[in-house]
């Protein structure tokens, strides 16, 4: 079956920086904003877009989010022409193909691409939080004639020293790229969405095989750029965060709390963030709870004070119990008294009763380190 | 797998007025985000049962779309799976249980099941259950049938037994007294039956007062530990709500909240639904809110069921009270309450001139209006009768010219106020000023002219209504003659059909005359009602069940296309009864009696009866009345029948009083002379002294063909005569048929419009009276204690006034 366009959501990384949080499930997997998992931003992206052919990279703990997603029916893919499909390391001829960088991974599948004998290839992370029609994305691609787009969108000029930072021309061509410059040239950012001609993908992926590890920021577009690939900028404006790290987690769940009107999420008909259903009953806050500037999901039980944070489904918060400026992942007991502030509390955590943890930095809370950070106080 | 299959009985209506106009009782919105029928669902889904069909009665869109392919529920299946059985027989209404008729519609169906056992079961009860326990304990204690029983006593509608017991009731509906399966189980004898108890929680959503209750148990844990067990749990349809979110001021106190509700303002001990939006400095108290609801900034809802996408408007208040909830309709929206400015426009009114019901109830409402607070006026032609006895309390108000076929007349208008109620009458010597109030050759000249003259005073009155309420055929220009007129474009008009088979067709000539240029007649007649139905606002009739019947033919007749098309804008509301008419102030009755004193004044009146009609004299004689207008209508067809059958039992007697149609009025006779002492005939109406019938007689028959709303049922049960009806209009509203088990209802019903059904009711009612007096005490006690208030009736007008004002 032809497709014009094929898509490929990379989920390998390891995620190391989100401490515990990934140590048992895959970056993509982890809740966010309460009820969502990162993955629910991109797959409603592409559901949005009506693509419907999605190949899903993934080598780290994959159980979880393969679980999660399943055939894809929460995102409508589960179509017969089409669908997602976990790619995942393989053994061929002996040796088990271990993904050496996010390109290497394309290409390790791109009989999946040649399959569908498509056109163009979307090339997606899954550990992002946006909106976008990627159908806007390809016009553009059209329209400049390129062989390769690159969505960037403008970030603060402070921080662009941690993004892949994209330089153009007036015809918003690329003329440079340059990975996490010290002296950032302009204040785009590459958001690790890309289109490519499968043609020319092809072509580039297939130069790379000595190397260690390949990747696109690092290794394929530089490479692109230097051989003259015509190599257009789509400027992404709205909402966008990269999550990489504990901060960013948490900051971006502080985004969606601050902003009312965040990634209009609220918004019927607005392209849909869609999730999976857990059949939860909706949530109960009972006589002696208090929630205020929050967000809070499904099947939680709240009979203490939760101001300015996010409570992931399934969340029993005690009488007594003050929860301020915190993120708190599905499925956590907090018990009677407990008060925690900048804390991200970790799935599954049960919380004993009178613990104290005011924090002054953002902190992960999880089994192995409850004892160290905070105090019970009697 | 289970070796049962599942019948989802779709067919029960309940009484949940507004909030099942859009939807079955399976599809109502419940805690927040579920469906009712997705408990039945997944306990199927958790008791491994994958064979279900539903059987709805008409509107099932709502349900097929929450339903989809079953796949929610693990329904959608290689092998069986759900299917929706839809009625084949359209014209079949108001029957509330699903019958072996219906079943049999699908046979194939049936046929084709492989398990051994089915279930048949509501969609519109709330529980969490493994229907493998019943069938467990069916199948040990040896049992052809097993009912369910809920744990506050409450019958459930559902039963277990064998497929081919099933099949044997199914392909014999037309040969077996049994309509569905709780006439079997209350009347066959040759069978093991047995009643089940499920002692956990359980709510059977019948009413709308059930759903509040029900909602606001989701706000005890120990409800939610039962229904919300997280090995089984229940399965909704996913939706893409985000996370509840809550505002810097929000106020949350002992409520349920779903996904994607917006919380600014206070909440307590309510449940809100998915995507509600309760505004900054809003209360939401005692309520439940559904889908999509939007309270905004300081409105204050208290003790309020709010359908889906209910808007109430800034600073805006609704108020009801636990035993008289505020219930909204889908999508309404709520401006804050002011004072209502509502005319009634009709012939007749008690207490100045009444020829028949519609009379009573235009009195009545305007009174209720009083007391409720809303400014009221009627509007009505001034007859002599009228003139002559109220003449010295009328005022003149106001005098104008009107022209009719091009001629100028000369009207005046005449007031008379009663507390909140002003009474308008309009004089005209060339059109009102007769004997009689209808009968006339120009009656449709006469009408018209009354509806210009009314159009022609309104701007006096002080301030413009909010809406014009019209009743029957009589009105039925005033619609488009407001619609016509630039001053009132804005007006709205709600007409209340009363009955339709009196439409009012007159001389086409008289649109021309009346001055309405932009209608098109193309025949030599008009149609007053059709136009009325036509151009009013909203519609309405007199009992919710004639509302639904009017769709179809039988019923809706020659205006059946037209209502159809006004589905939408048509509205059922029960009349009421007088609070004085009853047995504690009736002066021409032997005894007066109440619910205290019946047993032993009643036996009293019944001997009077007996005397008074030459009937043999006993207590024990079962006594059937009938207090009628002789017609067609009233099913006599079917009585001649049905009471040569019942004079085989020498315990029974028949009296009637009535006038009417000669060919059966010679038929009564016969049936006297062949029976005497035994059937009275009382020919002649006096319709204002039928007490001694309803005092005396034990049962009052009602086999209706049809009966927008009846007002002799409502009258039977205050005097504590139990009403045996056909089950039709308001006759169904009123009536719901005795049950022995839970010791409720008030009388008895059939469906199906013949003497076999009709007997075999009465036979029911005749066992119960002869051999078990506890029971027939307390069905006497149920039908007293029965309420009919136009205080009700007036209320439920109101809301709906209201809804039209948006």
């Amino acid at each position: 079956m032809k497709k014009t366009l094929v898509s490929m959501i990379l989920v390998g990384g390891k995620g190391t920086r989100l401490k515990e949080i990934t140590k048992d499930t895959a970056k993509p997997a982890v809740s966010f904003g309460a009820k969502y998992r990162m993955i629910d931003f991109t797959l409603s992206n592409i559901a949005n877009s009506n693509i419907d052919v999605v190949g899903l990279i993934t080598q780290y703990e994959p159980f979880e989010l393969m679980s999660y997603i399943g055939r894809g029916a929460s995102w409508d893919l589960d179509v017969l022409d089409g669908g997602i499909f976990f790619l995942t390391p393989y053994a061929k001829n002996g040796n088990i193909l271990w993904q050496r960088g996010t390109a290497h991974a394309v290409k390790q599948y791109f009989n999946f691409i040649r399959e569908y004998d498509a056109e163009y290839v979307l090339i997606l992370s899954g550990d992002q939080i946006y909106k976008m029609d990627y159908r806007d994305l390809l016009k553009h691609h059209c329209q400049h004639n390129a062989m390769i787009t690159i969505a960037a969108t403008p970030v603060d000029i402070a921080e662009a020293s941690r993004f892949g930072i994209v330089e153009t021309d007036s015809f918003e061509q690329m003329i440079g790229f340059e990975e996490k410059p010290v002296h950032p040239k302009s204040n785009l950012a590459s958001m690790g969405a890309y289109i490519f001609n499968a043609d020319i993908l092809e072509k580039r992926l297939a130069d790379t095989d000595a190397k260690e590890s390949v990747d696109f920021g690092q290794d394929i577009i530089p490479k692109c750029l230097a051989d003259g690939d015509v190599i257009s900028v789509y400027q992404h404006h709205g909402y966008w965060r990269d999550i990489g790290t504990v901060e960013s987690l948490y900051r971006a769940n502080m985004d969606m709390l601050d902003d009312p009107n965040f990634l209009d999420l609220n918004k019927r008909d607005h392209l849909p963030v869609y999730s999976k259903s857990l059949n939860l009953p909706p949530h109960i806050v009972t006589e002696t709870g208090l929630v205020q500037n929050s967000c809070i999901a499904d099947g939680c039980l709240i009979s203490g004070t939760v101001w300015h944070s996010t409570i992931g489904y399934q969340t029993i918060i005690m009488n007594g119990a003050e929860v301020r400026d915190s993120v708190v992942l599905p499925n956590v007991v907090i018990s009677e008294n407990v008060h925690l502030q900048n804390v991200v509390v970790n799935k599954d955590l049960t919380i004993p009763k009178n613990y104290r943890l005011l924090s002054q930095k953002i902190v992960v809370l999880d089994s192995t380190n409850i004892r160290k950070l905070g105090e019970i106080d009697e | 797998m289970s070796n049962l299959f599942l019948i989802i009985d779709a067919t029960i209506r309940g009484n949940l007025y507004r909030l099942t106009r859009h939807r079955m009782p399976g599809a109502l919105p419940y805690g927040a985000k579920y469906r009712l029928v997705d408990f039945t669902l997944s306990n199927c889904k958790n008791s491994e049962i994958h064979n279900v069909a539903i059987f709805p009665y008409g509107n099932y869109r709502s349900l097929a779309d929450h339903i989809g392919s079953g796949d929610r529920w693990d329904l959608n299946r290689r092998k069986d799976g759900i299917f929706i059985l839809p009625p084949k027989n359209m014209n079949v209404t108001a029957e509330d249980t699903i019958s072996f008729q219906r079943m049999y519609e699908h046979l194939e169906y049936f046929l084709r099941s492989t398990q051994e056992y089915v279930i048949i079961t509501p969609g519109n009860i709330i529980w969490n259950v493994d229907y493998n326990v019943i069938l467990d304990h069916h199948r040990k204690n040896k049992n052809d049938i097993t009912e369910v029983i809920g744990d506050n006593g409450k019958r459930l509608k559902t039963f277990v037994l064998s497929k081919a017991l099933l099949l044997e009731y199914i392909s014999s509906y037309d040969v077996i007294p049994y309509r569905n399966l709780t006439e079997v189980f209350d009347y066959a004898h040759n069978i093991v039956k047995e009643q089940y108890n499920f002692e956990s929680v359980c709510f059977f959503i019948e009413t709308a007062e059930e759903l509040y209750r029900a909602d606001m148990a989701m706000l005890i844990s120990e409800v939610r530990t039962h229904l919300f067990n997280p090995n089984r749990p229940i399965y909704s349809k996913e939706t893409m709500s985000s996370p509840s979110r809550y505002g810097k001021e929000a106020q949350v106190k002992n409520s349920v909240i779903a996904s994607g509700a917006i919380i600014n303002g206070s909440v307590i001990n309510s449940i809100i639904a998915r995507k509600a939006i309760v505004g900054k400095g809003a209360m939401v108290i005692n309520s439940v809110l559904m889908n999509q609801c939007i309270i905004e900034d300081g409105a204050h809802v208290e003790n309020a069921i709010l359908d889906k996408e209910t808007r109430v408007l800034k600073n805006a208040s609704i108020i009801g009270a636990i035993d008289d909830l505020f219930i909204t309709e889908k999508k309404q929206i709520v401006a804050n309450d002011e004072k209502l400015k509502v005319i009634q426009i009709a012939v007749e009114c008690s207490p100045f001139v009444k020829t028949g019901g519609l009379a009573d109830v235009v009195g009545a409402l305007a009174d209720n209006y009083s007391r409720l607070g809303i400014e009221s006026r009627v509007v009505m032609p001034l007859f002599p009768s009228i003139k002559e006895k109220y003449r010295v309390l009328f005022e003149m108000q106001a005098e104008t010219i009107v022209i009719y076929n091009g001629i100028k007349y000369k009207v005046s208008l005449y007031t008379y106020s009663k507390n909140n109620t002003i009474y308008s009458f309009i004089e005209s010597y060339d059109f009102f000023d007769r004997d009689q109030i209808y009968g006339y050759d120009d009656d449709g000249d006469r009408f018209a002219f009354f509806s210009k003259a009314c159009l022609a005073f309104t701007d006096l009155f002080d301030d413009l209504p909010d809406v014009v309420h019209i009743h029957d055929w009589h009105c039925g220009l005033i619609p488009l003659l407001f619609k016509n007129d630039p001053r009132y474009a804005n007006t709205k008009t709600l007409m209340t059909i009363h009955n339709i088979e009196y439409q009012g067709v007159h001389d086409a000539a008289i649109i021309e005359r009346v001055g309405i240029t932009n209608y098109i007649v193309n025949q030599p007649t008009i149609n007053f009602m059709e136009i009325g139905l036509a151009t009013a606002t909203k519609i309405s009739t007199v009992s919710p069940t004639y509302r639904d019947e009017l769709k179809y033919e039988f019923y809706g007749k020659n205006l059946v296309g037209l209502i159809n098309r006004r589905d939408r804008d048509l509205y059922g509301i029960l009349n009421g009864l007088n609070d004085d008419i009853g047995p504690e102030n009736d002066l021409i009755i032997q005894q007066k009696y109440d619910v205290k004193t019946y047993l032993k004044m009643k036996p009293i009146n019944k001997a009077d009866l007996q005397k008074r009609m030459n009937l043999n004299i006993g207590n024990d004689y079962f006594i059937m009345g009938m207090v009628t207008r002789i017609a067609e209508q009233k099913g006599f067809d079917i009585l001649f029948n049905a009471v040569e059958l019942l004079m085989l039992n020498a315990k029974i007697q028949f009296v009637l009083l009535g006038a009417g149609d000669q060919q059966y009025i010679d038929r009564l006779m016969a049936l006297e002379s062949k029976h005497p002492g035994r059937i009275k005939m009382n020919i002649g109406y006096y319709s204002s002294e039928p007490g001694y019938i309803y005092a005396g007689a034990d049962v009052i028959l009602m086999p209706s063909r049809f009966e927008p709303c009846g007002t002799s049922q409502m009258i039977a049960l205050k005097y504590g005569t139990i009403p045996i009806a056909r089950q039709t209009g308001g006759l169904n509203d009123t009536i719901e048929t005795y049950d022995v088990t839970t010791k409720t209802g008030n009388g008895f019903k059939f469906f199906n419009y013949n003497s076999r059904d009709f007997v075999f009711q009465i036979n029911n009612a005749f066992r119960l009276f002869s051999s078990q007096p506890i029971d027939w005490n307390h069905l006497i006690k149920n039908a007293m204690q029965c309420r009919f208030s136009f205080e009700t009736c007036a209320k439920a007008y109101r809301d709906l006034y209201r809804m039209m004002l948006q």
